[in-house]
């Protein structure tokens, strides 16, 4: 039996409208893909006035910018990068997958509180709170990766009756408790060794033996906030590409006799090395972009100063409080957008990079899967 | 031989491992701990302030009788001991709403139950004694009192009877506050539980529903709830259709070449473009570029004062379709890769062209994950702030951009945005101290609403993902 035919009169009519949408739908994905290539040949045509004046203003106006973007960048970096990828590593190896899929999710969601709310609450919350407590929050520092080591000491020591209660797997969760009970321990203490050793006033003593001053909104806070920020993107990252190391070449090692922590060593952070380096990157590319934090976190003070204590005003901050105000066609305005440009272009190129160290280890990951 | 168990053994390789996976254990909890001591602190600031506070009356050692509510202690900055922070209102006659007082001074301390608190337009919050109602000449006392206040609130302002309210303050001076100004009167302390928590329900609501007040410290944020969903809907309007077409280019139509990949990794990164970076762009092409032009073609006679050529809702939503279109390409694409070849096959090999096959087969199964897309997109743009103070948000935008006036939908008009209105109010306002639980207050809504959708968007992924599973 021949299958049914549709009339010939309408096969000409079915393929002028293929012709057509096709051909609407091109226009429409490379309309968009021009659109967006449209913001580079913008920001690259409105800073072109600049090169007729001589690049000697534009380095003295925009250098103070350029070392605050930094500084809050490193600030967020020495912050997020630690705990982001103690993170990745306790829960890509040593959690329980049941947790681990619960965890996963939360810890991306924390990327998604906006910018306004965690500025808001580091520049009116953290900041008077740190300035009353430096001396606490400085120690917190030290005594919370003590605490842990603490834990991990008393676990070892604990009667082997108590620790299939609180299993190692799980230790993501039960020490979240023990970490606040030491918070407390720590806020109670603070005070005692200010007293006891730093004549009662943290702030009085940097400024009288180091001259250091101290000023609200510094890059402290600025490091923590955005650090806060940043830290579910750099987790997410180097968490799947250490997950997806090939689980043959961690139980080689560990049958070779090497411990989990060994094998994690030698193995995993190798194999994986380009992910956790690509990961870093992306969080890198977003601290130096981030707008609201640092403008609400940080005192908006173009310094040239590597203090902690001192405020800093960054190429983004700069752009969001100036640009608004700048005449259009003036100096200041080519000069935010060349701000802006630099950030386009750093930002670009930094992902790009990742992008490309991803997609290598990808292909590694796959060859290793298959010599399995 | 004794046997070893595997969790013993387990345990054995646990420990030697040392101490470096506890570190590692403490960097998940401690960030946790960070998660959840930022929720908590919104949600409890945030919804508290709702609460009708408990009015205080305190006698200083001075002699002194201050009325208020007492808001938070902190040290005394030279010698020992704590110094309380009172809620006074009255800023007419004290000069300002504030008062420290030094806790050790503190000789009395009680909370009668007469005492009230009345928000009134002119001059913000009263807090004292309702001592009598002047109502067409008669004096009413006591309960007739409250019931003709309670009466007249029901009214709109406008309709009220030509009534006064005699109020006592603290220290004994009287005032005559007319029935019209006032917009909320109560007496906390009188109040049972249900009460309050009627009062709680009914605050929470002005909060949602009503403009602000009193520069920004009262009221509620109605207008940047509606600024911000409008813009964001305009802009899923933009985006969806033109992510959803560049997507099916890229992944449907376009040869894969070398230079397909590249647009690829090009439109990822885009994503990871700084938000202010595309304001510069709005600002720059579309409010002093397109903006311009439009405004010397057609709204000339206005000019020089700008109709399109400054900031507004259009070149807001359109400079966040540009900012999302990259989080939307990316999720169709995602979507469409993971449709079997075969599907398109076979829709090919039974007759089907190209655009029957897209309409038929592929794009009912990839429409899941554009809705992620777009869902994901919503979310980024309803917390983003950045850009928008560049092209077009407003601190307080006296016109809604949607009414009853042709051509009812003002896309040149400046609007209001939960988040900037966040920023604006807690760094830029008069009086922050009392602004602060409203800023609390919105925080935790605009976390609330970015939270929901980004859960939406994950369940649909997760049950995306388990239906092509069972259908694999």
């Amino acid at each position: 039996m021949t299958p049914p035919r549709l009339p010939l009169s309408r096969q000409p009519l079915r393929q002028l409208q293929d012709r057509i949408a096709t051909g609407l739908i091109t226009a429409g994905g490379i309309g968009v893909l021009m659109a967006i290539l449209a913001i580079g040949v913008f920001l690259l045509w409105e800073t072109l006035p600049l090169l007729a004046l001589g690049d000697t203003l534009a380095v003295s106006r925009l250098a103070p910018l350029a070392w605050g973007t930094l500084k809050a960048a490193i600030a967020a970096m020495l912050f997020a990068t630690p705990i982001a990828l103690g993170a990745a590593i306790y829960s890509a190896l040593f959690m329980s997958a049941r947790l681990r899929s619960r965890i996963k999710p939360t810890l991306e969601l924390m990327e998604a509180i906006p910018g306004v709310v965690v500025g808001f609450i580091a520049g009116l919350v953290l900041a008077p709170w740190i300035e009353q407590h430096l001396a606490s929050a400085l120690l917190l520092i030290v005594w919370l990766p003590f605490s842990a080591i603490l834990a991990g000491a008393l676990w070892h020591i604990a009667a082997s009756r108590l620790r299939p209660r609180l299993p190692h797997t799980w230790a993501g969760l039960w020490l979240i408790p023990w970490l606040a009970c030491m918070v407390v321990v720590a806020l109670w203490l603070a005070p005692v060794i200010e007293q006891q050793w730093l004549g009662g006033d943290l702030r009085r003593f940097l400024d009288l033996h180091y001259g250091m001053d101290y000023v609200t909104r510094n890059t402290l806070i600025v490091g923590v906030a955005m650090g806060f920020a940043i830290i579910p993107s750099i987790y997410s990252l180097a968490d799947d590409a250490l997950a997806d190391v090939p689980p043959a070449l961690m139980e080689g090692a560990q049958a070779l006799g090497a411990s989990r922590w060994q094998a994690l060593w030698k193995v995993a952070l190798p194999t994986a090395g380009p992910g956790i380096f690509s990961a870093v990157m992306i969080g890198a590319g977003r601290a130096v972009g981030e707008t609201m934090i640092v403008l609400m976190a940080s005192s908006n003070t173009a310094l040239f100063s590597a203090s902690p204590f001192e405020g800093l005003r960054s190429f983004s901050a700069a752009i969001a409080i100036e640009l608004p105000e700048a005449s259009p066609g003036g100096l200041t305005y080519h000069l935010l957008i060349l701000a802006a440009l630099v950030l386009f272009i750093f930002t670009f190129l930094v992902n790009t990079l990742a992008e490309v160290v991803r997609h290598r280890l990808r292909r590694r990951y796959h060859r290793l899967g298959v010599r399995q | 031989m004794k046997r070893r168990s595997p969790h013993t053994i387990r345990e054995a390789t646990w420990l030697r491992d040392g101490l470096w996976p506890w570190l590692c254990a403490a960097c998940v909890a401690l960030s946790l701990l960070m998660l959840a001591a930022l929720l908590t602190l919104l949600v409890t600031r945030g919804l508290s302030h709702f609460w009708p506070a408990t009015l205080e009356e305190v006698t200083l050692g001075s002699g002194d009788i201050i009325i208020g509510q007492s808001v938070r202690e902190a040290p005394l900055p030279q010698n020992a001991g704590l110094e309380r922070l009172y809620f006074t209102g009255n800023r007419e006659i004290t000069g300002a709403n504030w008062r420290w007082v030094s806790v050790d001074d503190i000789t009395q301390q009680s909370t009668p139950n007469d005492l009230i608190r009345l928000e009134r337009t002119p001059w913000g919050d009263f807090i004292g004694r309702l001592i009598a109602v002047e109502s067409e000449g008669q004096q009413l006392t006591g309960q007739e009192a409250w019931d003709h206040v309670k009466n007249a609130l029901t009214m709109p302002p406008s309709q009220r009877a030509n009534s006064e309210l005699l109020l006592a303050t603290a220290d004994g001076q009287t005032l005559r506050q007319p029935v019209s100004g006032i917009s909320h009167f109560q007496a906390p302390n009188a109040m049972s539980w249900g009460q309050k928590t009627y009062v709680w329900g009914q605050n929470v609501w002005r909060f949602l529903s009503q403009g602000p007040r009193a520069a920004n410290t009262g009221g509620g944020v109605w207008p940047a709830i509606f600024g911000t969903v409008l813009m964001v809907i305009l802009m899923s309007v933009m985006v969806t259709p033109f992510g959803v077409l560049a997507a099916i280019y890229l992944n449907e139509i376009a040869h894969q070449n070398r230079l397909t990949r590249l647009v690829r990794i090009g439109v990822r990164n885009l994503a990871g473009v700084p938000s202010i970076v595309y304001g510069v762009f709005g600002l720059g092409v579309f409010v002093y570029g397109i903006g311009g032009s439009i405004d010397t073609w057609f709204f000339s006679d206005e000019l020089p004062s700008p109709t399109f050529g400054t900031g507004g809702l259009l070149w807001a939503s359109l400079t966040l379709a540009l900012l999302t279109l990259p989080v939307v390409i990316v999720a169709t694409e995602e979507g469409l890769a993971r449709i079997p070849d075969a599907q398109r096959e076979g829709a090919v090999a039974l007759g089907a062209t190209r655009l029957e096959m897209l309409t038929r087969v592929v794009l009912p199964m990839a429409t899941p994950a554009m809705l992620t897309g777009v869902i994901l997109a919503v979310a980024r743009a309803a917390g983003e702030v950045a850009p928008l103070m560049l092209v077009g948000v407003a601190k307080l935008a006296p016109q809604v951009p949607l009414d009853g006036e042709f051509p009812y939908l003002h896309l040149e008009r400046k609007f209001m945005h939960l988040g900037y209105h966040l920023f604006d109010t807690a760094f830029h306002g008069e009086d922050v101290q009392a602004a602060i639980p409203l800023v609390y207050a919105t925080a935790l809504l605009l976390v609330l609403i970015v939270l929901a959708l980004n859960l939406t968007a994950i369940f649909l992924r997760h049950h995306l993902r388990r239906q092509r599973g069972n259908e694999c």
